[in-house]
């Protein structure tokens, strides 16, 4: 157990460390010492938390780190995605700044899913947020509207999280991650307003439809490689919370959550496809699409049951990768001013491996077998049937259908044959591209590292649960 | 190793070579990997004759939870569509592509429809049914939008979209099956030994939402608006495929459906007269057309109603028959599609009407096209001849009369095709067209389709002493 506890104090350690070398970076301006420190630190921690993964330790490391399976898949995930963020990110001039916002938004990432407390959770989350409305500042001189409207958001969310918080502790006694007690729990009128202002603060993080119109403008205002790191990863830390704060603290009323959760989900799902129909610029389309996403996401935890959360984690899974992916490709075509469906036109013939790789990421947001978002869909759906909410899984399918018009009507563009010059290869953005494909293909074939891993994850949750 | 296997995994090793190739190498790949597929299958052929039947079967672990396996699956049923494909796919390899036109491109794309119809016909889990169907509708998709005509992209889009909500609604049947039965499986003949156990409810949900699939890839009559300008608009080798072989990936689904499900007896009569429709409606629309893909395609959706018809009848006769069939017509109307692809390279022209004194000028091509109408009309020592017979003597028994109104169809369709063949094909010896030459390929290609069409049909034993 010894070296268990050395290991978990030495991922806490190389996330403080990754803070601490991107401030170092910034003052000497060093991009490349940016960039190497970030990317050891980052593998680093996601060896040790795969290992802890595997190991399936479950103990609390001074209080307030949690290391079970949940925490560990997560911070495993986040760790690879913001290596890839981070090689996304070396081109920008502000890449040693950047560097210091990516170590304290780790910091969350990893605070958030090892929470021990809904106060930790918090902090988390606003920490992130915080983070990710300076990378949207620094990351250019025009993003100040996105930054703003990241930032109202944000603050809309903290002040509708806080008066949940509010609502809980008089009530419970404690704010410790583990289910309210039985004074809160028996359906009372505090609970149910807790629940409600909860709910409401994740569907803005979440982008859940009657709150998702900061979206798109965000999506379109901030630079993409940022832009990635909100729909990659802030929007899964989101869904985290949600799932964590959902099936431990409010555990016992799953029953009145849920009906709320799928109405959400469903009219998320098409909102999302519908608005992507029509859209012209491709950021907008897959702005859309990442909405319609997250609706297919909230299947899994409007289910409320462990085989729905493990379809969930999944399908977070999934996505992160596939969107950041997305985002890569259109960030290197914005280089050369590709913005629009329209230019878009041809781009088959210009080059060849962004066509294929896009199509790919985008059959894979479409569900179509064998690639990984394939795999995440079928558990959504078969977690709706198999706890009977059959309307859901009907409306999933049905959606899952609306979404390939706009996916196919892109693809079909790009193979439109035109001769124009091709158009030069980035190495950086190919290899973030080239692991993307390799996670979409390989584990989509063979899911069931991905789906184990899942499942040991739910189950450790809702271990969490039930345990006194 | 099981030779099954093997068959699925030659598409993927020609694939990698595809990629890793250059373009003088495509063909042969293709061709290689065809081959060998039809090698094998004769192979399999002439071990079920010698012991009179035919029956492979084996199972992998695949994800553990849900328990679903890769189970491969091989009986009479699937060795004649195999046997079909095979043909179609060795044939349209080495020669649709006529023109030569990016050549990597379209044996890349043959390779994976190879892939496609190796695992679906093989499939022995729905899983695996679903899987192979997506890959062969994203295949056909790209095939018609990429390599077809100057208008295909619309018919391809048309395509996508009816055959990804057919693929959605079979999604949503097949995790019914699994979720929302007692049955918990994916495995077919565990479904169809366990049928019995389903819930009836259930069971008219599964079937209703199955055969709205099946119907929309087939296609019978009220789903049937993709596919005029699907085959039209595709190239050469797209329109075989798609003819000859994804619209079996529904008949054979439909074939399993009313195997699975023991109430599909009670539906039967309103698949029948659907199918009855069906065919009757597209022997009345072919009656305006002119052009000679539109045509065949019209022909070929008659054809489809008459094997639903078959499959409907549910006994022996009929449902052998509509295999039979399968084969008869995929490897006629695939033949029928090489033919036009050669007239249309030959003449640069479609319209029926304007197509005079191909006799004089490409003799081989004007042959073929009258053993082809032939062989469409079920004449006596072809393949389309046994195949009629068994599928109405089938009808008779269930539907009585009702059941032999198709004849009228077919009556009207070969009508219309001699008529036509004697106007244009056959009416002048003018030399007066500049016509491009055919290439030897070509005339293999039609070879070994009359070959097959010949000997099936005066050999039907060697297939059906294997049917207890």
């Amino acid at each position: 157990m010894a070296i268990m506890h050395i290991i978990s104090l030495a991922l806490v350690f190389a996330a403080a460390l990754l803070a601490v070398f991107g401030i170092a970076s910034a003052m000497a301006k060093s991009r490349r010492f940016a960039l190497a420190s970030g990317m050891v630190l980052l593998a680093f921690a996601a060896i040790l938390s795969a290992y802890l993964l595997g190991s399936g330790a479950n103990y609390t490391m001074l209080g307030i780190v949690h290391i079970y399976p949940f925490s560990m898949l997560f911070v495993l995930l986040f760790s690879v995605l913001m290596m890839l963020i981070e090689v996304l990110s070396f081109a920008s001039k502000n890449f040693a700044g950047m560097q210091i916002l990516i170590g304290f938004a780790f910091i969350a990432l990893l605070v958030v899913p090892s929470a021990t407390s809904i106060i930790e959770i918090f902090i988390g989350l606003e920490l992130f947020s915080v983070m990710v409305t300076f990378m949207i500042i620094i990351e250019g001189k025009s993003h100040t509207e996105a930054a703003v409207k990241f930032f109202v958001l944000s603050a809309a969310s903290i002040a509708l999280f806080s008066a949940a918080l509010a609502l809980m502790l008089p009530y419970n006694g404690s704010m410790l991650l583990a289910p309210a007690s039985a004074s809160l729990a028996a359906g009372s009128a505090m609970l149910l307003l807790a629940l409600v202002f909860f709910i409401a603060a994740m569907s803005f993080d979440t982008a859940m439809f009657p709150f998702n119109l900061w979206v798109p403008d965000v999506y379109e205002g901030a630079s993409a490689n940022v832009t990635a790191t909100i729909a990659g990863i802030g929007k899964k830390l989101s869904f985290v919370a949600l799932i964590e704060v959902l099936f431990v603290f409010f555990a016992s009323s799953g029953s009145i959550y849920s009906p709320l959760l799928a109405l959400l989900s469903v009219l998320t799902m098409f909102y999302g496809n519908f608005a992507a129909m029509v859209q012209k610029r491709v950021r907008r389309l897959f702005a859309y699409s990442s909405i319609s996403q997250a609706g297919y996401i909230m299947i899994g935890v409007a289910v409320a049951t462990q085989y729905g959360v493990e379809a969930s984690i999944v399908q977070i899974i999934a996505h992160a990768f596939m969107i950041i992916g997305a985002f890569a490709l259109i960030m290197w075509l914005e280089t050369i001013n590709i913005r629009s469906i329209d230019d878009y036109s041809g781009l088959a013939s210009r080059s060849r491996f962004a066509a294929v790789s896009l199509t790919i990421i985008m059959l894979s947001m479409a569900g179509i077998p064998p690639l990984l978002g394939f795999d995440g869909k079928l558990l959504l759906f078969s977690s709706a049937i198999s706890a009977n909410m059959l309307i859901l899984a009907v409306l999933g399918v049905v959606n899952s259908f609306l979404s390939i018009y706009y996916y196919g009507k892109l693809i079909s563009v790009m193979f439109t044959q035109k001769e124009r010059r091709r158009i030069p290869l980035n190495i950086g953005i190919a290899a973030v591209v080239v692991v993307v494909l390799a996670v979409v293909v390989v584990l989509g074939i063979y899911p069931e590292p991905v789906i184990h891993a899942a499942s040991m994850a739910s189950s450790s949750l809702f271990s969490l649960a039930s345990s006194p | 190793m099981n030779v099954i296997a093997i068959m699925i995994i030659l598409p993927l090793i020609a694939l990698l070579a595809e990629i890793a190739l250059s373009k003088r190498y495509s063909l042969t790949i293709v061709s290689i990997s065809t081959f060998i597929m039809l090698a094998i299958v004769s192979y399999l052929l002439v071990v079920g004759f010698i012991h009179g039947s035919i029956l492979v079967a084996q199972s992998y672990a695949y994800i553990i939870a849900p328990s679903i396996s890769i189970s491969l699956y091989l009986n009479i049923a699937s060795l004649m569509l195999l046997l079909m494909a095979s043909v179609v796919l060795f044939v349209a390899s080495i020669s649709g592509n006529i023109g030569a036109e990016r050549a990597k491109l379209s044996s890349a794309l043959m390779l994976l429809f190879q892939l496609a119809a190796t695992g679906i016909f093989t499939s022995g889990t729905l899983i695996q049914f679903f899987i192979f169907w997506d890959i062969g509708v994203i295949t056909a998709f790209v095939m018609i939008n990429t390599l077809g005509t100057a208008s295909s992209k619309k018919a391809s889009m048309t395509f996508l979209i009816y055959e990804i909500f057919a693929s959605a609604m079979l999604l949503f049947a097949i995790l019914l099956i699994y979720f929302g039965t007692p049955l918990h499986t994916f495995n077919i003949q565990a479904i169809i030994s366990g049928s019995n156990s389903m819930p009836v409810s259930a069971q008219g949900l599964i079937f209703f939402f199955m055969a709205l699939a099946f119907m929309v890839n087939m296609p019978l009559f009220p789903f049937h608006s993709w596919l005029p300008g699907a085959y039209a608009e595709a190239s050469t080798q797209g329109s075989m495929a798609l003819a000859g072989i994804l619209s079996k990936f529904g008949a054979f689904g439909l074939l399993l459906t009313f195997e699975m499900l023991p109430i599909a007896s009670h539906y039967s009569i309103y698949v029948a007269g659907l199918a009855i429709v069906s065919s009757i409606y597209a022997s009345i629309v072919m009656l305006s057309q002119t052009d000679i893909k539109r045509i065949i395609a019209y022909a070929a959706m008659v054809e489809m109603g008459i094997i639903a018809l078959g499959i409907s009848a549910f006994n022996v006769f009929g449902t052998y028959g509509a295999l039979y069939g399968m084969l008869a017509q995929g490897l006629t109307i695939a033949f029928m599609f090489l033919i036009a692809g050669a007239i249309v390279f030959e003449f640069g022209e479609r319209d029926m009407r304007l197509l005079k004194g191909v006799i004089a000028n490409a003799k081989a091509s004007a042959y073929s096209l009258v053993v082809g109408v032939l062989a469409l009309s079920g004449l006596p020592l072809t393949s389309g001849f046994i195949a009629d017979l068994l599928i109405f003597i089938g009808a008779y028994k269930s539907f009585s009369i009702y059941g032999l109104v198709p004849l009228f169809a077919i009556i009207l369709m070969v009508a219309y095709m001699y008529y036509l063949l004697n106007k244009s094909v056959l009416s002048s010896r003018d030399r007066n067209w500049n016509v491009a030459y055919l290439g030897v390929s070509q005339k293999i290609g039609y070879g070994i389709f009359i070959a097959f069409i010949f000997v099936f049909g005066i050999l039907p034993f060697v297939l059906l002493n294997m049917v207890h």
